[in-house]
């Protein structure tokens, strides 16, 4: 504690210094790039979220992005890199329903920030705030890799994703109220063009209701449900197992008798045992983006569900 | 009559079974059930077919460097038994793992071994989470952040024995002492970090502070006793910085520790007790790259290089068989020589993880210098200290993996001096249940 309050006068000064902008001008752009600078720097884990940030926080804040689009949400490797960017953070925004479980605690544990950890003001966790579904009713590391909280993926639902920027635009004014009216209007103007679009999503999907799907993980349980399609299977034998030839087999009798449209595929397993399944059954394999950059073709939050909504012919 | 009988047993079923009704935990009142801190317990055990029996392994070493890293051998009146130490099964550890936050300000951890031999507190410590400024304080007893295999836990590893390096300088647990660390995080974009700790100083192979009464053994009264230091009396320092280049993390780090040493086996080698009392330094260098496929496969090469400078005076018994003082030609009792260790090592391994289910990896040990001076002179100790090591492992989830490994062990030698090659196949079953934190880097 001693040496915190030793330092603190000691920031204020190179702060003063900084917004003087003067002599030492090259000294601190080397030391303090990032936590002098005016705007909020807020630490996000995944890039759907750094796009919503973004899309209400506008130019009064920074979004830093942890993990890679293309990336399974579950394994992201810890990398020292992702530790600089949490200790560099004023505030950080993650998914939650033990989606980062495997990787952020220990950046946080490493980063020694106080302002990126679960108890403080400047902590968000988005799953606090969106009814989860399918939570299990009882927690057993033999019915697989479960996340007891219910299914994380909730962001898949193009109307979550209203309810979403709604929490974060109360977010960013609990801790920035200075620039709420930039951050109501920001919200609003989002709301208005995002309400135009579910209403566009809502007819592309219109004919696609009760559809039966397989696919390899149960991450489109959302988006499967806001558009009535129904998942009939998985190709893994249970959550976080790799397919086993039994199950797989199991699944090509169930395609049989059952006739899913397709299997719905993401971009980070591969697609072998799928193709196996296609071979066999003659179901076609659509691959389905999980989150902005997961293809290179879905840049924003409204073209990963211009993309997946179109998905399916 | 039975109606009465039937009645009142219903009745004292029903009030029984009322008050046995179990409240859910929300009700109960002063219940702290929700505070249970996170609980795990990794269970390692191995199957080990070498090439020497266990009692030749016993009396192997790296002569100047270290004995006793293969096998059990007692120490201290306890049994020592290092990781896989017996032919045929072996329980490395059933290890319990707690943690949890403490208050707003702390969290705790505790890594406590259960083995055969009874439970050692391998960690207990508190760490702040509320000091800001990228600073983080810990204390209580932890693994040294010096290097980087040191502070991460056998369970961890990609290799079921210790680097040669550490194991001969450090001792199977390592830099693995009472103390207090203080880590600070620059705020630069990249990863820095700097990192020292003050130590108890008191590491079976390298670092000790206790007295040891030599002239018992040596049976000449004029080796004074070694006199004890006040401990805290090991001092490490570290600096460590990483940068990602697209899909690949380059990772290197520095690190320093100093400290007394006292090395004493004067009673549990009868035939060559000896013991050694100096100042030792200790420097490390590491460096890993690791490139990602995708989520699930990748590529990581770790190295590490290590080198000490021990400078003291090495004691030992100087009686003949027949309990005379040993003498020179001239009559004089040999003396106890000054000595100067300077010795250098390294591992380095390459680990391909190919997917969730399947990983294997290389690595090569060696200790390349061993430069030991007794009294002036150049001793001409042998530096050809070599291991050969191949692993593969199968996951059935992130939870149990399960490990062959071949060592072609090239580093040790016999009483007369002569190289030994030892041939171990070793099948390793590392098991996890419960929470347990993810790993950082």
């Amino acid at each position: 504690m001693k040496i915190q309050v030793r330092l603190k006068p000691h920031f204020r000064k190179i702060r003063i210094i900084a917004q003087g902008f003067v002599m030492k001008k090259y000294l601190f752009l080397f030391l303090f790039p990032l936590s002098l600078l005016a705007h909020l720097n807020i630490a996000v884990s995944y890039p759907y979220i750094g796009a919503l940030t973004k899309a209400i926080g506008g130019d009064h804040i920074e979004t830093v992005v942890l993990a890679k689009g293309n990336w399974d949400p579950h394994f992201i490797v810890p990398r020292p890199s992702l530790i600089a960017k949490v200790r560099n953070a004023d505030a950080l925004i993650m998914n939650g329903g033990q989606l980062e479980i495997g990787w952020l605690p220990p950046l946080l544990n490493r980063a020694g920030n106080p302002k990126s950890m679960p108890n403080a003001p400047t902590f968000l966790n988005l799953s606090h705030h969106v009814e989860l579904i399918n939570k299990p009713s009882s927690v057993d590391r033999k019915e697989g890799d479960i996340h007891p909280d219910g299914n994380p993926h909730f962001h898949l639902d193009p109307a979550n994703i209203l309810l979403l920027a709604e929490v974060i635009k109360k977010f960013l004014i609990s801790i920035d109220g200075e620039h709420k009216a930039v951050y109501e209007k920001n919200y609003a103007d989002f709301l208005g063009m995002w309400q135009k679009k579910l209403g566009m999503w809502q007819e592309k999907m219109a004919d696609k209701k009760g559809l039966k799907v397989i696919q390899f993980h149960d991450n489109l349980a959302y988006f499967n449900k806001a558009y009535g399609l129904e998942n009939i299977g998985t190709i893994e034998p249970l959550p976080g197992i790799p397919p086993s030839s039994k199950h797989t087999m199991a699944i090509i009798e169930l395609i049989k008798k059952e006739n899913p449209c397709c299997i719905l595929h993401d971009v980070y397993h591969a697609t072998k045992t799928a193709e196996f399944i296609g071979e066999k059954t003659g179901i076609k394999i659509v691959l389905m983006p999980h989150d902005i950059e997961a293809l290179e073709e879905v840049q924003d939050l409204a073209s990963l569900f211009d993309y997946l909504t179109g998905a399916i012919r | 009559m039975k109606k009465i009988l039937l009645t009142s047993a219903l009745c004292a079923t029903y009030l029984f079974g009322d008050a046995a009704t179990v409240l859910p935990v929300e009700k109960r009142t002063f219940d702290q059930s929700k505070y249970i801190p996170d609980i795990s317990v990794i269970l390692d055990a191995s199957y080990v077919n070498r090439s020497k029996t266990n009692d030749e392994v016993q009396h192997l070493e790296l002569p100047g460097v270290a004995h006793g890293l293969l096998g059990s051998h007692s120490h201290d009146g306890n049994e020592h038994a290092t990781y896989n130490a017996n032919q045929g099964f072996n329980l490395n550890y059933a290890e319990l793992v707690l943690s949890s936050s403490v208050d707003p300000f702390l969290s705790l951890d505790a890594v406590l071994h259960f083995s055969e031999n009874g439970v050692e507190v391998e960690e207990a410590y508190f760490t702040t989470t509320a000091l800001g400024n990228g600073l983080r304080f810990r204390g209580g007893k932890l693994l040294s952040n010096f290097g980087y295999i040191n502070a991460q836990h056998h369970h961890y590893w990609d290799f079921g024995d210790m680097p040669l390096v550490y194991e001969a300088f450090l001792g199977m647990h390592g830099i693995n002492e009472l103390g207090a660390q203080l880590q600070w995080t620059a705020p630069t974009p990249f990863y820095l970090m700097a990192g020292f700790e003050v130590l108890q100083g008191a590491n079976e192979q390298m670092f000790g502070n206790s007295s040891l009464e030599v002239s018992k053994m040596t049976g000449d009264a004029n080796d004074a006793a070694i006199v004890g230091k006040d401990a805290p009396t090991l001092f490490v320092g570290y600096l460590k910085s990483s940068v990602d280049v697209g899909d690949t993390t380059f990772f290197g780090g520095l690190s320093y520790a100093q400290g007394y040493s006292r090395i004493d086996h004067m009673e549990d080698e009868p035939e060559e007790a000896h013991a050694f009392a100096g100042k030792s330094k200790l420097y490390g260098a590491d460096f890993v790259v690791l490139h990602s496929f995708d989520s699930y496969s990748s590529l990581k090469w770790q190295t590490e290089w290590l080198n000490r400078e021990m400078d003291g005076t090495q004691y030992a018994n100087k009686k003949d068989a027949s309990g005379n003082l040993l003498t020179d030609a001239d009559g004089y009792i040999l003396s106890s020589p000054s000595m100067l260790k300077e010795q250098s090592g390294l591992y380095s391994q390459l680990i391909y993880t190919h997917d969730k289910s399947w990983k294997a990896g290389v690595r090569y040990d060696t200790i390349y210098k061993n430069d030991v001076t007794a009294g002036g002179v150049n001793r001409n100790l042998t530096d050809d200290f070599n291991k050969y090591s191949v692993m593969v492992e199968y996951h059935t989830s992130e939870f149990a993996r399960f490990r062959l490994q071949y060592n072609r062990n090239e580093a040790l030698y016999n009483e007369d001096d002569r190289k030994q090659k030892i041939d171990t196949i070793m099948l390793q079953a590392n098991i996890a249940i419960g929470a347990h934190a993810a790993h950082s880097f």
